[in-house]
């Protein structure tokens, strides 16, 4: 539930019992008022008839009080309380019987003693208490319907800069350039939002740019130093005095740089393809860059007597050719290097999917974790970012890239999406 | 061949300098732009080895000296950047060819070979070596002016031997040379055999001359 429906929901209930406590206790109070002037007439009433008997020295005719209904009933009683009492009010005219308020009273007329009784009808202060009743109900909706409105009106006003906040940081991207814009609230509240969320996101871009330097920086680096154990390794094989020994131990160092530097060149081709700095992107014919890979690793696959099989459409994409050429060597290489000797690599080029099949272990690879950097078989001599440098490549150009185990072969797919830009 | 190595990393300079000195050839060092402009400006080289990160700026101002002074010179640029940008910068720059670190000294020769023979002997490009000859536009190899046919691999590999010839050349240098990327692969060090076998039997055939020498497990000497 919206926080909007959340305040809506609490103010009117809050407004409406409120509301309806107040009705109640302005009912009570009018009724208490009305009572007490019905009593304080009745008192006056009584008081005229009084005095009208002790001036004429018999008692009134009831058509004499107006509306009232006057009775007398002759007492023995010498003192007699003033008292007041519901009960119900005859209307002499109407015949019918209403709700009424009556004072009982000793009144003395020629030596004789009479309770006087006065019943006055009640329905004035009903009718009274009934307008202000419903004009305090027409009160209280048009109130209500005013705060919903209002608050709706008002609130979404007052929201709106906090979605446009929310909205921006859900399309935040961090490798983007793209900025968080400050946006324009009249509440304090989301102004303070707004500028905490362009700091914020400032600096995590900025950190993140850092980063980014560090680690290229860092690649960078690392080449010389390799450099110079390369260079300084193909001069040391020139010393012919050297042992057998000696030159056992330096092949083991050059296969050790050579691999290092493989493994940074990865990094720097994986962040490269992260922040899309490779936008040479031109018509690559996927077919013809198969067929040239296939040449370039014949000679591996007829080591391990490997028959390649392929049926390919044509497939034109646009992207860097240089990545299109990483990403079919890898396959190819991925397909050789965990093939049985005899094996077999299918290829099939349909529309737009590409597929890789090769024979080789016939356990299944953990599909959530081979394209994770660093990931390897067991058996693998790799450097464990092939998979990851592939499945870079599939998501800067929005292509799926998927595997399964089919018929013991381990299956590569590639849909490509066209355009691919 | 006189060359101009301008490199500000003493420890790499160094061996540079000695590797190809080795054979009667004359290289100079200098660690910066200024010194490097100067030398230019005085001597004539053959060939300039230019890395681009300099302490005092970057080595695209040598190219852009060399081409508002209208000199010749090959160069071979030397980058810690596998950058495309500094390459496209670089050829066209007047550049010949540009190399990434780290490489093998060998690689380092045979491209600086190629470039400088591609501007010192023009088209009629003939390459000879004892009693072979090798006809670098026809890519056709000649023993003892007896004609032998090479696959493109002992072709790479036999200009690549003749560049680096009296050294000894590693089996890595020679995977990377002729596989790049691709040779990741544990077994390329048997291409390599299968091929140096092969090209060694055919260049014996017709000469009767072994030019190769295997050195320990880690390489081959072509003499």
């Amino acid at each position: 539930m919206k926080l909007a429906a959340h305040y809506n929901r609490a103010s009117i209930i809050i407004s409406v019992s409120v509301l309806m406590i107040s009705g109640i206790i302005y009912y009570l109070v009018i009724n208490h008022i009305a009572r007490q002037q019905l009593d304080s007439d009745l008192v006056e009433e009584l008081e005229e008839v009084v005095a009208y008997v002790s001036l004429n020295h018999h008692l009134p005719k009831p058509v004499d009080f107006d509306e009232d209904v006057t009775t007398f009933v002759k007492t023995g009683r010498t003192n007699f309380n003033t008292v007041f009492f519901d009960t119900p009010y005859h209307n002499p005219k109407e015949i019918k019987s209403e709700e009424g308020r009556a004072i009982a009273g000793l009144v003395k007329a020629n030596g004789q003693n009479y309770i006087v009784t006065i019943v006055e009808s009640r329905e004035n202060t009903e009718y009274l208490i009934q307008i202000i009743t419903g004009v305090t109900l027409i009160l209280t909706a048009i109130l209500l319907s005013v705060l919903i409105v209002t608050n709706r009106l008002v609130l979404s006003g007052l929201w709106r800069p906090f979605y446009s906040i929310v909205e921006q940081v859900k399309w935040f991207n961090v490798a983007d350039k793209h900025k968080v814009e400050p946006v324009e609230a009249r509440a304090d509240e989301f102004k303070d939002l707004s500028d905490a969320i362009v700091k914020m996101s400032s600096r995590v871009s900025g950190e993140y740019q850092g980063l980014k330097a560090f680690t290229e920086n860092a690649s960078h680096e690392m080449m010389t130093p390799l450099a110079i154990i390369t260079s300084k390794l193909d001069m040391l094989i020139q010393d012919e005095t050297l042992n057998p020994e000696q030159f056992n131990q330096i092949s083991d160092i050059y296969s050790a740089a050579s691999r290092l530097s493989r493994l940074n060149q990865s990094l720097m081709l994986l962040m490269k393809i992260d922040n899309n700095l490779l936008k040479d992107a031109e018509k690559v014919s996927v077919r013809t860059v198969i067929l040239e890979k296939a040449q370039q690793f014949n000679e591996m696959m007829q080591n391990k007597n490997i028959e390649l099989e392929y049926k390919l459409d044509d497939l034109e994409v646009t992207a860097s050719k240089y990545l299109i050429d990483v990403l079919i060597g890898n396959l190819f290489s991925n397909a050789i290097r965990h093939n049985k000797n005899p094996g077999k690599i299918k290829i099939t080029l349909l529309g737009n999917k590409l597929t890789f099949k090769n024979t080789g272990d016939a356990l299944e690879l953990d599909r959530e974790t081979i394209f994770e950097r660093f990931y390897k078989g067991r058996t693998s001599e790799g450097s464990g970012l092939g998979l990851a440098i592939m499945k870079n490549i599939c998501t800067l150009y929005n292509c799926e890239i998927a595997y399964t185990l089919t018929e013991g072969m381990h299956c590569f797919s590639i849909s490509f999406n066209q355009p691919l830009i | 061949m006189k060359l101009l190595l301008i490199e500000d990393e003493p420890a790499l300079s160094e061996t540079i300098e000695k590797y190809f000195t080795g054979d009667g050839g004359l290289c100079e060092v200098c660690t910066n732009v200024s010194s490097a402009i100067e030398k230019i400006s005085l001597y004539e080289y053959d060939c300039i080895l230019l890395d681009i990160g300099l302490p005092d700026g970057d080595g695209f101002a040598v190219m852009e000296y060399l081409q508002s002074s209208g000199k010749n010179e090959c160069v071979l640029i030397i980058s810690a950047r596998n950058s495309l940008d500094d390459k496209i910068k670089g050829l066209n720059l007047g550049a010949d060819d540009y190399i990434t670190k780290p490489f093998h000294l060998a690689e380092l020769k045979a491209r600086l070979m190629a470039i400088f023979r591609r501007k010192a002997f023009g088209s009629s490009n003939v390459l000879n070596y004892d009693q072979i000859s090798v006809d670098l536009l026809g890519r056709t190899v000649h023993v003892n002016d007896k004609p032998t046919i090479l696959t493109k691999k002992e072709y790479d590999m036999l200009l690549y031997f003749i560049a680096n010839k009296g050294r000894v050349v590693s089996k890595n240098a020679i995977a990377e040379h002729l596989w790049g990327d691709e040779m990741d692969m544990i077994d390329s060090f048997d291409f390599i055999y299968t091929h140096i076998k092969n090209l060694r039997k055919k260049l014996f055939e017709l000469s009767g001359k072994d030019f190769f020498a295997t050195i320990y497990g880690v390489g081959y000497k072509f003499s």
